[in-house]
């Protein structure tokens, strides 16, 4: 006898996973569990102040003192990537949420009203498209200035068509169906029809594009840092650490540039298998 | 009887399940010989399908198969697994309901026809493209070289169906699999595939497994039928004497679903509540190739009223521009030209305004043909009735909402705990059952129903038909009904206006109509209904000459020149 016959069936999908040991699933959940807590508690947990120079000797190795071992300025490397957790990971979780919003309300009223509304949005969505995101948010940094603000916003824009296009393509199809004209003749109003029917119903293909979006996001970001146009030095911010530790790299110090980049390597590949997890979910509640 | 070229042998088919697994076919035996068509009839769920499926090596992830399914007296499951591929690929032919869903879009007829003779058979190009075309020709698609370079979208359903059948035929199997083929046809495209397929049976000897749930059709195609009741086959009849043998109840009620063609009720004579008058409605259609635009008349001149607590029934085939005018009535489409009133006001195009479709929709509403498509599939019963009601009570309390689900539920005698089910979780009738409370939910005065029962098991069919008729009396609601199906329309409706191509070709009481029909179509949409006795014939001559015998299905039957024109591509 199953799990799920014990308990009646009524079992959450994710207590379902455990059942079933996706160890993937669980390793994921656990990664992301504890990097989520790490940005919100990171500040809080720093052994040393993230931001002291010569806490100890410049560019030691991992010790008992210093856990990751210290930079090229004798900083705790430790106590930079917990300070610096949360804009790394709440950074990208904003370009996300923008875009996926003002992605899908472009998509719906694209494809809700058809005719010269869905031509203007779309090729307004197809120029920003042209335009790659790297280069807006440089083109945006140096119009407002360094910063992680300016970057954040602008590849939220720049993620925009991407979601749009999606959710389109996704929202003209749903609208064809029988029983959106069901709907409409029962007299359902328009809004109605959008947040209970067509978004859940759109849901599988928007929360998968949102977690691809969300690697690309935080890879977009820390490769901004990396450049030295986000979070200014001495700001610790997981791209800034990759891009500082670059000497230190080739004077055989790798833990600068290392310890940062397997965070961010960690949640990119956590979220896009907790993302297809859910997705595939989302799509057997549908089927 | 001569050695069976197909035979089950103790089949029992096993679903794995959440639940543990479910056995949907229960030790099935039958065989069939060469030249024979058997008919394995049954309602949707009964394992019909799946009993296909698993000779075409087609079941999904997980199923198992037990006992021994033979093609040519070779045990299928005992084969290596490129031998049985290249046997399927040989001697197996497989026709399915929805040819549109079993073709690729972007390809051609030609390339799909070709690809088996010279993937499989090694072919060369041309070779292939001549045999193609003489297929076509054999199963009487007219002009096959246009064909060939024409997409599945330039092509009617029974046309379609029909290459379907071509194909299958590429590799001359000796084995015929045809699951519900004519299901999604008109009646008298069906007649169409019908005599094709009677005509190769008798010159290739093809035997041929034949699925469906209409047993009026499996009698009058069918040498035997084997009649399936939850995965069992209950009993296997002489087609020809069926209804004398017939012994279970189950099959004794599958032939008496069968729709009688009586009842008549009497005529209503009032203010009408529906009038419409001259309503054109053209669509422009960018042909496949080269983005011209075509201009294609869905719906000529029509005109028709209906009288409060009346009921008129448009029946035509696919393309006759019957469903355009119901969406025309109910707001999905605006008409080009004529008008459409409702109650003395003008309904021509469609509300703007989320008020003006709320009054409109307190007033008509429709059931649409396929309930699973119709409701929201993450909706449960419970949440969409809900939602229907609460449309037009906003100010209204939990506990008037609830009170008055269940009184819908009541009313269209859906047993009250189904109401936390899903669509997917139901059976077709329940789902229709749902769709149609929901209908009922704004209490309209007029109900359009867009084939609404023509998805439907014969048994079911019954059932919706009574419960509408039994609605239409409790509430006086005026019912439109939009079908294909004329004994459906004979069953609920007073009136009937017959359509063809956009326009109206007859109308009048439903009696005088049916039983006296003037127009010739009317006479073919009569003749096309199998029956007792019922010879499907070929409206179009086959191209090449096929052994006339005394049946007189053969070409040389085919006497009403005008009707080709039926056949015409959309």
């Amino acid at each position: 006898m199953s799990i799920g016959q014990l308990a009646g069936g009524r079992i959450s999908p994710v207590a379902r996973r455990v059942a079933q040991r996706d160890p993937l699933f669980i390793a994921a959940g656990v990664v992301m569990a504890a990097i989520v807590l790490l940005a919100v508690l990171g500040p809080l947990l720093t052994p040393y102040d993230p931001n002291q120079l010569y806490v100890g000797p410049v560019l030691s190795p991992p010790s008992v003192v210093h856990l990751m071992g210290t930079d090229d300025l004798g900083r705790d490397i430790l106590s930079r990537v917990l300070a610096g957790g949360a804009a790394s990971v709440f950074g990208p979780v904003v370009v996300v949420v923008l875009s996926t919003v003002l992605g899908s309300t472009v998509a719906i009223l694209s494809a809700w009203y058809g005719g010269w509304v869905d031509a203007v949005l779309t090729r307004i969505t197809e120029v920003v498209f042209a335009i790659p995101g790297l280069v807006l948010a440089i083109l945006a940094v140096s119009m407002f200035g360094k910063g992680l603000i300016a970057p954040v916003l602008a590849l939220s824009i720049a993620y925009l068509p991407v979601v749009s296009r999606l959710v389109r393509a996704g929202a003209r199809s749903e609208l064809g169906k029988p029983y959106m004209a069901a709907l409409r003749i029962q007299g359902v109003g328009s809004l109605a029809i959008s947040f209970r029917h067509l978004l859940p119903a759109l849901l599988p293909a928007i929360l998968a594009q949102s977690t691809i979006g969300f690697g690309y996001a935080m890879l977009d970001l820390a490769a901004i840092s990396f450049l030295g146009l986000g979070a200014q030095p001495p700001t610790s911010d997981w791209g800034v650490m990759i891009s500082s530790g670059q000497p230190s790299l080739l004077n055989g110090a790798p833990e600068q540039s290392l310890f940062p980049a397997l965070l961010v390597v960690l949640t990119v590949l956590s979220v896009n298998i907790l993302g297809a997890r859910v997705t595939a979910w989302a799509e057997r509640a549908d089927a | 009887m001569t050695d069976p070229v197909l035979e089950f042998a103790h089949v029992s088919i096993t679903a794995p399940g959440a639940d543990g697994p479910r056995t949907l076919v229960h030790d099935c035996t039958l065989q069939v010989a060469p030249g024979e068509v058997l008919g394995l009839v049954g309602e949707s769920g009964s394992g019909k399908t799946m009993s296909v499926r698993a000779v075409a090596g087609l079941l999904p992830d997980g199923f198992t198969v037990e006992g021994a399914i033979r093609i040519d007296g070779q045990d299928i499951s005992e084969l290596p697994a490129k031998r049985l591929r290249d046997i399927r690929a040989r001697r197996l032919g497989m026709v399915f309901q929805t040819p549109r869903a079993h073709l690729n879009p972007l390809r051609t007829i030609g390339d799909f026809m070709t690809e088996a003779l010279v993937t499989v058979a090694g072919e060369s190009a041309d070779a292939a493209a001549r045999r193609a075309m003489e297929l076509l020709a054999e199963v009487g698609i007219p002009d096959p070289e246009r064909r060939m370079r024409q997409r599945p979208g330039d092509l009617s359903g029974g046309l379609l169906q029909r290459v379907m059948i071509a194909a299958t035929l590429a590799m001359d199997p000796p084995i015929l699999l045809a699951d519900e083929i004519t299901t999604a046809l008109d009646v008298t495209t069906q007649e169409e595939v019908m005599a094709v397929l009677a005509d190769l049976r008798r010159t290739r000897q093809l035997a041929v497994l034949f699925i469906t749930h209409d047993l009026a059709l499996a009698a009058a195609v069918c040498d035997r039928v084997a009649v399936m009741q939850d995965g069992r086959i209950v009993e296997t009849l002489s087609a020809s004497t069926m209804r004398a043998d017939a012994r279970e109840p189950y099959t004794q009620r599958l032939l008496s679903a069968v729709l009688p063609a009586d009842l008549l009720s009497g005529q209503t004579a009032a203010e009408p509540i529906l009038v419409v008058d001259g309503l054109q409605k053209t669509f422009h259609v960018r042909s496949a190739r080269g983005g011209r635009r075509e201009v294609f008349v869905a719906v000529d001149d029509v005109g028709f009223a209906l009288a409060p607590g009346g009921s008129l029934g448009i029946v035509g085939e696919s393309g006759s521009g019957k469903s355009t005018t119901a969406r025309i009535i109910c707001g999905l489409e605006s008409a080009d030209a004529g008008t459409v009133s409702v109650k003395g006001e003008d309904w021509t195009t469609p509300a703007r305004s989320a008020r003006g479709r709320r009054q409109r929709a307190r007033i008509a509403q429709m059931v649409f043909q396929d309930p699973y498509l119709s409701l929201d599939r993450r909706q449960t019963v419970r949440q969409c009735l809900t939602e229907a009601v609460a449309v037009h009570r906003r100010s209204a309390s939990r506990a008037e909402l609830r009170a008055r689900v269940d009184e819908l539920l009541a009313s269209v005698r859906l047993d009250p705990t189904l109401a936390d089910r899903r669509p997917r979780s139901l059976s077709g009738g329940q789902r229709q059952r749902v769709a149609i409370a929901r209908a009922l939910a704004a209490d309209p005065e007029i109900l359009v129903l867009d084939e609404a029962v023509s998805a439907l098991d014969v048994t079911t069919q019954v059932e919706i038909l009574t419960l509408l008729d039994a609605i239409r009396r409790d509430t006086g609601v005026a019912l439109l009904m939009i079908s294909h199906d004329l004994a459906a329309v004979r069953r609920l409706c007073d009136q009937v206006v017959v359509m063809r191509s956009g326009r109206i070709v007859e109308h009048g009481p439903i009696a005088d109509v049916l039983d006296d029909p003037q127009a010739e179509y009317t006479r073919l949409l009569l003749d096309s209904i199998p029956r007792e006795g019922w010879v499907p014939r070929r409206r179009i001559p086959a191209r090449v000459s096929v052994p006339d015998d005394s049946t007189g299905a053969a070409s040389g039957s085919s006497t009403s020149a005008p009707i080709t024109a039926l056949e015409g591509d959309r």
